[in-house]
């Protein structure tokens, strides 16, 4: 081992929502060549801890202090600007990041708009949720609602809802009881106790029988969701339900209403017994934007500023902006590789200033871009599990490379400057 | 600089009741960001000839930062559009921010706001141990104000554990362990047992001896317990006891019976208003408020906040997640739950307290009674429970109807009496408080019972937080728009607008403690917790 060779415990891992913060990494000769309890998804994230590190201004090198110049002066001229956080930054960057747009009067999006349906959802009604720490320890019954976590959120059962023991699960897995609903081809986990598979043109109305039931309402037969009303009925008896979904939009598109009527169901399952809908969110600190914005902004997500003080424009977010031409600067921060495909393809039609990991090969041909580290591998601070769980980032290579945050405070200071 | 290094306040009068001044015409001198007993002759002087001088305001209990403000603030997209806050036009200092209001204000917004109205210290009571680093992350983009929290801590899977065991010693260590990690002021109980029970898959508690799983836990052993811990750390503030039973007819009983299990020790009991009725569940209110005053009056280790419900609209999020159920299910309005790990719940229903309704108007009548009928300001002081009673913005209008009682019994004649008839607002209540008693109960008494020495006050030493206002007959016009507010030596408000908005100061703790309890959280933590012992609380 060399002196620089070195061991960080319970870092924080960013690769999806989990925020799986028991991971060991270790670093030899510069490069990261173990992250231990990581799984796939998590080790693919980590990599080797090599990032590139240029500044390029229309293609050519330079310094950070022209790039930074050249980016003022791109988004002080610009009428319409857009801010984008992209995935893999600290909500120490978000925050400088949303005062950018502010002074800018500028449009403010981030990756949490991905899962707009649940947002609005929960706005028009509410919520009946739980820390996963809390699924952990009292859930006696755990419904997958069309999601199998294993593909996107690995450790999901291995470290939150289904396998670990809790304060009221003494034997872990066995202290509970799966069910997987099957709808269509969106399955559950194929290690489930049971399965009920509803056809996905009946899912709204199985999930409205369901509510009616727990609600002592009149429920006709219907062969559609018989097995959903057997399967409420089990639910009412349990004396802790978690109700597992993913808020990330899928292969197959859920339908749009799913996400309030499982939230309804929820909440009325709160009077029988106690239930927590559990909604999965993706890596890349995005449920820390949806914090922050929601904090600072009063909205969560797809925010304009052109007012002078912020406004909530819910379906004109980033990828609606720019396909509609609204956008004629943006700045992006974060790793670009997260961006979602239609911010990507609308980004290449406008002058970008891109601050991230990688932004220097970013596909959208950015004006201005700084390379910047990853938030949890390279730089410190704060991100958010997908259940709002706040966790410190503990990076294996701090100081090493260029910090995202440093650099996004720096623009902001030098836009106050130059008003 | 515009920043003054020395100003001369001159020639106002002042009340400053902590240093024994009542209405006394006279010069408060501010040196860098402290009072200082006098300045050369030539230093600059800020006239306020015929103003009202007072130290800045203290609010010793609102919900402003932290998970569950910001799941209020997510919920209420309509109220954030329809209250938009531009950036305020500041002449120096850190880049104006704008923002949003309604009940429940962006960060921002929250600190400007508080500081228009003359606050310069506002302590956020309620704030899960899991998220102390976003509650830090929110005060630390709230500017101006000074700012600390309360961490929960009464329904804690770790404490009870120790509870249930007989371990007293190592409940007080973990209280001062959990207090240095989360970087928090004070503890906070709120339902002792009662959200445990809840998250647990059952519904709440109703009796102070009732068994919260072990027959060795209950209410009473977590009240005596962490009053014990908060007293024997020597913390400033003694525990902060949100009681069983919130919002119930009936609930005086367990609200008196709180106050004597802790009898003889400090302890304070906030938003008395809610837990004041009398009635049964069920069957009837009535106003409880002279039971439960009297008590107070006669028990000076005994301080209180009123919680005091105002008309119009409010946000309820409290801790105590079951009472939200309930208020859900009665009200069928939008309901978010969240149960958090290790310690505490989250519970948001948006609200509004009509004069026509029987029970808001109860309430309203309830908490005036309670001010109207305390013998002692020092320890029965102002709140609202921002935003759950009405938000820190009604504060005026509260003043006005604590001074003013053609006012207030104008106002009475508008409510629906029909749960009025024991209430001592009915028979008639004729006491106005001074502007010497409303200095106490919105700055000199907070800051008293907060144990913050340095606040509250003008004598020499003292923080540099003064507020000045405009005399005007309608108190609430008055208490709204003071004229200049100066924080920290700095001046935030001039004429009326804010023009500076430093950023304020963290007030945390960190009591001595037997280290020799972290190995066993430790344990615990490796055993049960989703988040590793190293990572939690909000060490930087």
């Amino acid at each position: 081992m060399s002196a620089a060779d070195r061991t960080v415990e319970h870092v924080t891992c960013l690769g999806c929502g989990c925020a799986c913060d028991d991971i060991t990494v270790v670093v030899q000769r510069g490069r990261l060549t173990d992250a231990k309890q990581a799984c796939a998804l998590g080790v693919a994230w980590f990599g080797d801890g090599r990032v590139p590190d240029e500044i390029r201004i229309n293609g050519r090198e330079g310094t950070l202090e022209r790039a930074l110049a050249e980016a003022a002066k791109i988004l002080t001229g610009a009428k319409h600007s857009l801010v984008y956080l992209a995935g893999d930054i600290s909500c120490e960057a978000q925050r400088d990041a949303v005062g950018i747009a502010d002074r800018l009067k500028g449009a403010i999006d981030s990756l949490a708009g991905s899962g707009a349906a649940g947002v609005l959802a929960a706005q028009r009604r509410g919520r009946a949720g739980a820390t996963l720490g809390e699924i952990r320890q009292h859930s006696d019954l755990v419904v997958f609602w069309g999601v199998d976590p294993g593909a996107r959120y690995p450790r999901y059962s291995s470290r939150y809802a289904v396998d670990p023991l809790g304060l009221a699960a003494p034997v872990g897995r066995r202290s509970r009881r799966v069910i997987a609903v099957d709808v269509g081809e969106a399955r559950g986990p194929a290690d489930a106790d049971g399965r009920v598979a509803i056809p996905p043109d009946a899912e709204l109305d199985a999930l409205g029988a369901m509510r009616a039931l727990v609600q002592g309402r009149p429920v006709g037969k219907d062969a559609r969701f018989g097995a959903a009303v057997g399967l409420v009925q089990d639910m009412a008896k349990a004396r802790y339900v978690a109700v597992v979904a993913d808020a990330e939009p899928g292969p197959t598109p859920a339908d749009p209403d799913r996400a309030e009527a499982l939230i309804a169901l929820a909440q009325a399952l709160n009077g029988p017994t106690r239930c927590a809908l559990s909604t999965l969110r993706g890596g890349g600190n995005r449920s820390g934007a949806d914090a922050v914005l929601t904090w600072q902004t009063g909205f969560p997500f797809a925010v304009d500023f052109g007012r002078g003080y912020p406004t909530y424009r819910p379906h004109a977010g980033a990828a609606e902006r720019l396909a509609g031409g609204e956008v004629d600067a943006a700045l992006v921060i974060g790793t670009p590789g997260t961006l979602p495909d239609a911010v990507a393809r609308g980004l290449a039609n406008v002058s970008t200033i891109a601050f991230g990991s990688r932004a220097s090969a970013a596909g959208f041909k950015p004006v201005v871009a700084v390379d910047t580290g990853v938030a949890g591998i390279h730089e410190g601070g704060t991100a958010f599990r997908m259940d709002d769980v706040p966790l410190p980032l503990r990076p294996a290579f701090d100081g090493e490379t260029r910090s995202a945050a440093a650099t996004v405070r720096a623009l902001r200071e030098l836009l106050e400057r130059g008003a | 600089m515009t920043t003054p290094v020395r100003l001369r306040i001159a020639g106002g009068t002042v009340y400053d009741p902590a240093n024994g001044v009542d209405g006394v015409v006279g010069d408060v001198c501010v040196e860098g960001d402290r009072i200082v007993a006098e300045l050369p002759a030539g230093a600059p002087r800020l006239d306020v000839r015929g103003m009202v001088v007072m130290p800045g305001g203290v609010d010793i209990h609102a919900h402003v930062a932290g998970s569950s403000v910001n799941h209020a603030r997510r919920l209420l997209p309509e109220e954030h559009g329809a209250d938009p806050a531009p950036a305020p036009q500041l002449v120096d200092g850190p880049s104006a921010r704008s923002g949003t209001g309604g009940t429940v204000p962006s960060t921002f917004a929250t600190g400007y706001r508080y500081a228009g109205l003359g606050y310069t210290t506002v302590m956020e009571a309620a704030v899960a141990p899991l998220a102390a680093r976003h509650a830090h992350a929110e005060l630390d983009d709230t500017p101006i104000i000074d700012s600390g929290f309360y961490v929960l801590l009464g329904n804690d899977d770790y404490l009870l554990r120790q509870i249930a065991a007989g371990e007293t010693a190592r409940a007080r260590d973990y209280a001062g362990w959990l207090l240095g990690v989360t970087r928090a002021y004070a503890i906070k109980i709120v339902n002792p047992g009662g959200v445990a029970v809840w998250k647990g898959g059952g519904r709440n508690l109703s009796g102070l001896d009732d068994a919260v799983g072990s027959s060795a836990v209950t209410p009473r052993k977590i009240l005596e317990t962490l009053a014990g811990a908060a007293n024997a750390l020597t913390l400033p503030h003694p525990v902060h006891i949100h009681c069983n039973n919130l919002g119930q007819a009936g609930n005086s009983a367990t609200t008196l019976e709180s106050m004597r299990a802790l009898a003889g020790q400090r302890a304070h009991f906030t938003h008395l208003q809610f837990h004041s009725y009398g009635g049964e569940r069920g069957k009837g209110w009535q106003s409880a408020a002279k039971d439960v005053i009297e008590y107070v009056n006669d028990h000076a280790e005994v301080s209180v906040d009123v919680g005091q419900v105002m008309f119009g609209s409010a946000t309820t999020v409290t801790a105590d997640s079951p009472v939200e159920h309930l208020l859900y299910t009665s009200t069928g309005r939008k309901w978010v739950n969240v149960d958090i790990e290790l310690e505490t719940g989250c519970g948001i229903v948006p609200y509004s307290y009509r004069e026509k309704a029987a029970v808001a108007a109860l309430q309203w009548a309830v908490g005036l009674e309670l001010f109207l009928l305390a013998k002692d300001p020092w320890r029965v002081v102002l709140s609202t429970d921002h935003p759950n009673g009405g938000t820190f913005l009604s504060y005026p209008e509260l003043i006005r109807l604590l001074m003013d009682r053609a006012y207030r019994d104008d106002r009475l004649k508008g409510v629906n009496q029909k749960l009025l008839r024991d209430s001592a607002l009915l028979e008639g209540l004729t006491r106005e408080y001074t502007l010497g008693e409303i200095a106490i109960v919105t700055r000199a008494g907070p800051a008293r019972l907060l144990g913050l020495r340095q606040k509250g006050h003008l004598g020499p030493g003292a923080d540099a937080d003064v507020t000045v206002y405009a005399p005007q007959a309608d108190r609430a016009k008055m208490f709204a728009a003071p004229r200049y507010v100066i924080k920290g030596g700095t001046t935030v408000v001039e004429e009326g607008q804010l023009r500076r908005a430093p950023a304020g100061a963290r007030l945390a703790v960190r009591p001595d403690y037997d280290v020799a309890v972290k190995k066993d959280v430790k344990r615990f933590f490796d055993d049960y917790a989703t988040v590793a012992f190293e990572n939690y609380g909000a060490e930087p």
